[in-house]
């Protein structure tokens, strides 16, 4: 019988949030010059949270069922700790050249905004749902900015911008899902979505319905809710925009997969042309705005919205293969995307914005970064043996077996049309001679960031060498998800 | 019985790749031992395969698994079919001499290998597989290596840009290393993403529980989705195999790739094409197969055709050599269209007898190109002075691929004719004959141009004979040439035992076709 004082399912969170507070006193204390210290610390910590999860068991409901966990949230919780750690151990060397003095701030954002995102999955209530979405959302804005006092780093106002724009589309999509969702409240007299599920579809519902979801589709940055990707990319600390990049979409995606499967799968009818309307928009414009870019934050930015219609793929096809799907897909997507990052840090560690001519004669310079890079940019443009082909594969299987065919052909071909953009990236790392002044610049790695990537490229080429116990997973925390909606 | 043999044939190169990667970069013996390593194994293998192969038995031998995913039913299952056999051999003999070729490379050799050793564990791999979904996997293995291989060691054809779209020429260009390699791999993977939704469709209209190839040949797949099937296999695995109006990334990229490249990619990759054509879409899709093989032929003529006469009017000694490449597998389409025995056992022959000539001609442009530094064909001359034995195997090859009586090539497109001849289309012989006596224009006018008369113009002083493992290479694909010209019962036996297991139902599922038109 749930009571509103069962907290064993948020056993996860719990400790996450004994992390953060335990990241809050060691910075109270620790002297100036050993800040750096805290990422190390936070960064062990997650990865040993991240592994104490394969022993817990958080299934259960809370709060009176407002929060229901189960193999679902878990994974998603595993996923958000992974990308929380590496991040994380990433940006350890970067907080500490460009912001020594607030370090402890920085991390412990990261560790609040996590905190959101480990909860936001269970949630089956509107009103958990927002706070957590608030909780996600503020600190992400605040740290997207947190080059803006840097005086290295460079160009000032594009650190305001970043930091602005995701402000100001957090706080415009947070209205607009209020919105969506007291019109839903209204009609129904809920905030459960269980209730939600059963009411009957009204014209005023309907509009409700698609105000949420617009709200939400902000948040992953579905076209026509993108604009402030690239810019948020191009002017926020690297290390940060890796975790920016994947986390909120992996949470982003539990969300709405508990609004269009749970709450409104009585509708799916109603709703599927809207999404399939958004997977395409977002795979086109993604793609081909992604060509013309020099900037690789830009670029990687405008690739990510093509790869969130992916995602969408797997939302779209529905059911327990889409939902594993859709799961595999993003925890594919988290590493090779927070790699791809991490190996610009590599390159650039001084600059928020790096053009692919920086990357001129990488080979050269650096073989293992650019083999590194060389895999993540194969991965996110789907190609064999790396997980992102899996990925691909996968959304690809679940939307032709929900008799979309021709989505499949549409998919692949635009997968193509990636692969040219990607491999301009590549073809700098590999083919174009370097610049004199590049020539001998072989780039100084600082172990952490090292590290950082060669987990992800381990990563990237287990899961894409051998995807079963993934895949696995994927689909027994699937098979969760229908269950306890 | 089971040794693995297969398995280690498919991961023998892989293996000397991750090996090479340990090594220094600057023990150049070492890593070309390394990497010739990694082209004998699977040689020697394919020779062991092909001497063990029970000829009375016939159908799939050695067959091993080993589960890869199970929930979706995608297993690593490796067999040989007669087909098979001879195709890896063709393969290993022209991997070793490939290495063997490019023994001489100078610039980040080490990278160079590894890529090459990768490519052809995928094109192993197409070959022995028998789960449609590992097959394509390997396909994918084979194809996208080529990226770099091109972009990065590849040459500059001389493309002049004019006309009223110089500018776009200009833009992307055209001729140069980067353009091929690019060009290449988006055609490609274009094909790709048509063979995955057959593949798709295939699995899930047979159950959706396994990719066997075994099973989902078996299966029973509606008329309405063969038809539109097929054409999507024929036009994913054909622009692979140089099918027109999807070939024209072929001789660009031929042209720019270095020597073992253009020597795999036109003497074992465009084979994967055709192998995929045959293999998966007319086996597997029989009445789609039977609907659309007049047009798999008609089409077939005009690469013979169209492929012969651009040779002829190239200036550009690849070109000539990749333009007939695209002339040639029209022969394996046309043989493929046939649907007769003859036309069948003539498409697998001429892919093992184009491989070694085609793999010999690039070997032999590569060296009069490290030499000449030049591709120009009117400004050579005379060449045979001071490369006797280079010109002798170019005249070798020349002949084969004209089709002389006593050499590989002259087996194979003599059954592709008398194949066309029993077809349903006898006149499909009429152009493919046609195309050969153009052949023996442009090859031997190329072979007069470029070693005899006068010369060697002034500007080429640096030219000399083929060089201690150069030899090797040349002698190992000219003996196979004249060998298995005369001798075609080695290989044409394997070939027919699987060609005679697989046409009957193939036939039938056509026949029928025809009763119900």
């Amino acid at each position: 019988m749930p009571t509103a004082f069962d907290i064993a399912p948020l056993m996860v969170d719990l400790n996450l949030l004994g992390v953060a507070l335990l990241v809050l006193v060691l910075d109270l204390g620790m002297p100036h010059g050993r800040k750096r210290m805290l990422g190390l610390t936070t960064s062990i910590l997650l990865f040993a949270l991240f592994i104490g999860t394969f022993w817990m068991d958080a299934s259960g409901s809370a709060f009176s069922g407002a929060y229901v966990g189960s193999a679902w949230t878990l994974m998603l919780k595993r996923i958000t700790l992974i990308a929380g750690a590496l991040a994380s151990l990433g940006a350890i060397d970067h907080v500490d050249r460009h912001f020594p003095h607030r370090q402890g701030e920085f991390y412990l954002l990261l560790l609040f905004t996590m905190l959101g995102m480990t909860i936001l999955p269970g949630a089956r209530d509107l009103i958990l749902f927002v706070v957590c979405f608030e909780l996600m959302g503020i600190p992400l804005s605040i740290m997207a900015s947190y080059a803006k006092a840097d005086d290295r780093v460079g160009v000032h106002k594009h650190a305001a911008e970043a930091g602005l724009k995701l402000y100001l589309v957090s706080a415009a999509s947070t209205a607009i899902t209020l919105f969506g969702l007291s019109l839903v409240y209204g009609l129904t007299g809920s905030t459960k979505l269980a209730v939600i599920a059963n009411a009957h579809l009204s014209p005023l519902l309907g509009m409700g319905m698609l105000v949420t979801l617009a709200g939400l589709a902000f948040k992953v940055g579905v076209v026509p809710f993108h604009m402030w990707i690239p810019d948020t990319y191009q002017g926020a600390p690297t290390p940060f925009v890796a975790f920016l990049s994947v986390a909120p979409k992996a949470t982003g995606f539990a969300a709405l997969a508990a609004v269009v499967l749970v709450a409104f799968r009585n509708d799916a009818a109603q709703l599927g042309p809207v999404l399939v309307l958004l997977i395409v928009a977002s795979v086109v414009i993604g793609s081909v705005m992604a060509l013309p870019q020099k900037d690789v934050k830009r670029l990687l930015g405008y690739s990510g919205i093509a790869q969130v219609g992916y995602m969408m793929m797997g939302l779209a096809a529905g059911g327990e293969y889409g939902t594993s799907m859709l799961l595999f897909y993003v925890a594919g997507y988290v590493v090779t995307n927070m790699g791809a990052f991490f190996v610009l840090e590599a390159v650039a560690p001084n600059r928020t914005g790096i053009v692919i001519s920086d990357l001129n004669g990488l080979s050269k310079r650096s073989p293992w970064l650019a083999l590194a890079l060389l895999m993540f940019l194969l991965s996110l443009a789907g190609i064999p043996f790396v997980v992102g082909f899996w990925a691909k594969l996968y959304v690809f299987m679940a939307v032709y077996q929900a008799h979309q065919a021709w989505l499949v052909f549409f998919g692949a071909l635009m997968a193509m049309v990636s692969l040219w953009y990607y491999l301009q990236v590549a073809r700098a790392a590999y083919m174009v001679e370097p610049s004199p002044e590049q020539a001998g610049v072989k780039p100084k790695v600082a172990w952490t960031l090292q590290t950082a990537i060669a987990l992800c490229l381990l990563a990237v080429v287990g899961m894409g060498a051998y995807p079963r116990p993934f895949l696995d997973g994927a689909t027994a925390a699937a098979r969760a998800f229908m269950l306890t909606k | 019985m089971n040794d693995h043999l297969l398995s280690i044939i498919v991961g023998a190169p892989f293996l000397a790749g991750v090996l090479l990667l340990l090594v220094d970069d600057k023990s150049r013996l070492l890593v070309r031992l390394l990497s010739l390593t990694g082209g004998l194994v699977p040689l020697l293998g394919a020779i062991e395969v092909a001497r063990t192969w029970d000829m009375a038995k016939g159908g799939l031998q050695r067959p091993e698994k080993y589960p890869l995913v199970p929930s979706l039913g995608i297993e690593l299952s490796f067999a040989v079919d007669g087909w098979s056999v001879s195709l890896l051999l063709l393969t290993g003999i022209i991997i070793s001499t490939g290495v063997m070729a490019s023994w001489t490379l100078k610039e980040r050799s080490k990278e160079f290998f590894i890529l090459l050793l990768v490519l052809v564990s995928g094109v192993f791999g197409v070959f022995v597989s028998q789960d449609l979904f590992v097959f394509f996997l390997f396909y994918e293995i084979a194809v996208l290596p080529m990226y770099l291989l091109i972009g990065i060691w590849g040459s500059r054809g001389k493309v002049p840009a004019r006309g009223p779209f110089a500018f776009v020429w200009k833009r992307f260009d055209i001729g140069g290393r980067e353009y091929a390699a690019m060009k290449l791999t988006l055609m490609l993977l274009v094909g790709s993403a048509a063979i995955l939704i057959v593949i798709f469709a295939m699995y899930f209209e047979a159950g959706g529980k396994t990719f066997d190839l075994g099973v989902l040949g078996h299966a029973h797949y509606p008329r309405a989705m063969q038809l539109w099937a097929f054409p999507l296999l024929w036009l994913g695995f054909g622009s692979l195999a140089g099918v027109f109006p999807f070939h024209t990334w072929s001789p660009d990229g031929h042209a720019a790739a270095p020597t073992a490249v253009s020597m795999l990619h036109a003497g074992v990759l465009m084979k994967l094409g055709a192998f995929g054509v045959i293999r998966i879409g007319m086996l597997m899709l029989p009445e789609g197969a039977g609907y659309w093989a007049p047009y798999v032929g008609g089409v077939a003529v005009v690469n013979v055709l169209y492929g012969a006469l651009s040779a002829m009017n190239q200036k550009d000694l690849k070109y000539v050599i990749a333009y007939s490449s695209v002339s040639h597998m029209g022969v394996v389409m046309l043989g493929a269209a046939t649907m007769t025995v003859d036309g069948w056992n003539g498409a697998i022959y001429q892919m093992f007898a184009h491989g070694m000539m085609t793999g010999l001609f690039f070997a032999l442009v590569g060296l009069v190109y490290e030499r000449a530094h030049s591709r120009q064909i009117p400004t050579m001359g005379g060449f045979a002075k001071p490369m006797p034995g280079v010109a002798a195997f170019f005249v070798l090859a020349g002949l084969s691929s004209l089709g002389l009586p006593g050499l590989a090539g002259f087996v194979a497109e003599f059954l592709v004719f008398v194949g066309a001849w029993q077809s349903q289309h006898w006149w499909w012989a009429l152009p493919g004959i046609l195309g050969a006596w153009v052949t023996a224009v442009y090859v031997l006018r190329a072979a007069k141009n470029i070693f005899f008369g006068e010369g060697p113009p002034a500007q080429y002083h640096d030219l000399h004979d083929a060089r201690r493992t150069e030899w090797a290479a040349l002698w190992v694909l000219g003996a196979c040439l004249i060998v298995f010209g005369s001798y075609p019962k080695l290989i044409l036996d394997f070939i027919h035992v699987a060609t005679n297991q697989y046409l009957p139902r193939i036939a039938e599922a056509a026949s029928q076709l025809a009763l119900k038109q």
